[in-house]
């Protein structure tokens, strides 16, 4: 079969969608406005749904760090493990609370005039985006059993201290930083990663990584046919 | 950068090309009713970016790249929520079309499952070859270079003949 057969069978559908009467876009386009309006628009309301969920965990996570700015005030003169945990722990919020408002800002930088490849690569990153807000916070995780330490249990060697509480902090400081490391899109295929993440959310996680290693394939034409 | 396109001219424009947001709707959508939700919402997307298109740049060439981006994220929505696998899971494209030369339609039919059996990205580059947009242009809308735009459709072209000859000797 030569290119101009395929190209004519290809033609032949512009004839066939003229007797379909099915070309009456003038009447679509005329209710622009209406469309606006109402927010009919799918792709839309799927990047504002994205934009709301992102900003509600901002203010989440704009409440939780007052209530620990409080906690600090209040009580952490008392103890000095108090006030560096709970401090940690504010930290690593603001820091996911600012990668949230940068996932926004990218949210409403998606450029549907950009080239193909461009414009899907940048919404898969963003499908896959909750990726980096997870390497964030299990960094805290280790802050979260060291807020109670009391400087006595160093000054008098506690055991219950040096065999349990200080073992532990430790364990979950390695597995946090292990986690920082290893939490990618590129591990999305490991059992553990799974298990981190729900069926929802790895789906999601796993067709993205999907379709951008599509995308690197098709853009270095390394694709098989 | 020629900003404010008015309604008229944009309507003007929109008219002139709309064969291609047709072609392309039914290339993502095999489904004829939610076809007409893709072509609103690629109408929408481009009224809504009219603002960004250049007029140094052709029309079209700015036209396929928001309507290919539109429908391959439609496209990519439905098929989880659907979860099309195989091509025999489509419905036929153009059922609703009734046409007296039947072997033009069963070719087109069996043209239009051959693409629809391909990913979104080399489905929107045949798409472009057969729509006659040159390999340097098709290159711009999907932001890779001329050759391998050059090498890709020679292959898919190559994949696409040999699989209509299959079903024709069938």
């Amino acid at each position: 079969m030569e290119d101009s057969e395929l190209k004519a069978i290809w033609q032949k559908y512009d004839q066939q969608l003229e007797e379909a009467k099915i070309l009456n876009l003038q009447s679509w386009v005329v209710n622009i406005q209406t469309i606006e309006l109402l927010q009919k628009n799918k792709s839309e309301r799927r990047l504002k749904a994205l934009i709301n969920f992102k900003i509600s965990a901002v203010v989440i996570g704009i409440i939780w760090a007052f209530f620990l700015v409080v906690l600090i005030y209040f009580t952490g003169s008392k103890n000095i493990y108090f006030t560096i945990s709970a401090g940690m722990i504010l930290l690593f919020t603001l820091l996911a609370c600012v990668v949230y408002i940068s996932h926004v800002v990218m949210i409403r930088r998606i450029n549907f005039t950009e080239s193909v490849v461009e414009a899907q690569q940048k919404l898969q990153m963003l499908q896959s985006s909750t990726i980096n807000i997870v390497r964030i916070l299990v960094l805290q995780t280790p802050f979260y059993s060291t807020w109670f330490w009391h400087p006595k249990w160093v000054i008098f060697h506690s055991t219950s201290f040096w065999l349990i509480a200080l073992p532990i902090t430790l364990f979950l400081t390695i597995l946090s930083l292990w986690l920082f490391k290893n939490i990618s899109i590129n591990n999305a295929s490991k059992k553990w990663f799974r298990f981190l993440f729900s069926g929802k959310e790895y789906r999601s996680i796993t067709d993205a990584k999907e379709y951008l290693d599509k995308i690197g394939d098709f853009k270095k034409g390394s694709v098989k046919y | 950068m020629t900003p404010g396109l008015s309604q008229e001219s944009f309507l003007k424009l929109i008219d002139s090309h709309k064969g291609i947001i047709v072609k392309i709707a039914a290339t993502y959508c095999p489904d004829v009713v939610e076809r007409d939700d893709l072509i609103q919402e690629i109408i929408y997307m481009l009224w809504k970016n009219k603002d960004k298109y250049n007029a140094e740049f052709k029309f079209s060439t700015w036209m396929y790249k928001v309507a290919l981006n539109v429908a391959i994220s439609f496209y990519r929505l439905s098929k989880k929520q659907k979860h099309i696998k195989t091509t025999a899971d489509l419905p036929d494209i153009i059922t609703a079309v009734h046409h007296e030369d039947d072997t033009a339609e069963e070719n087109y039919k069996l043209l239009q499952r051959q693409i629809f059996s391909l990913n979104e990205l080399d489905r929107a580059l045949i798409v472009l070859y057969f729509e006659e947009r040159p390999y340097k242009e098709i290159g711009e809308i999907m932001g890779i270079t001329e050759t391998n735009v050059a090498t890709k459709v020679s292959r898919i072209k190559d994949k696409i003949r040999l699989q209509l000859q299959h079903f024709k000797n069938a």
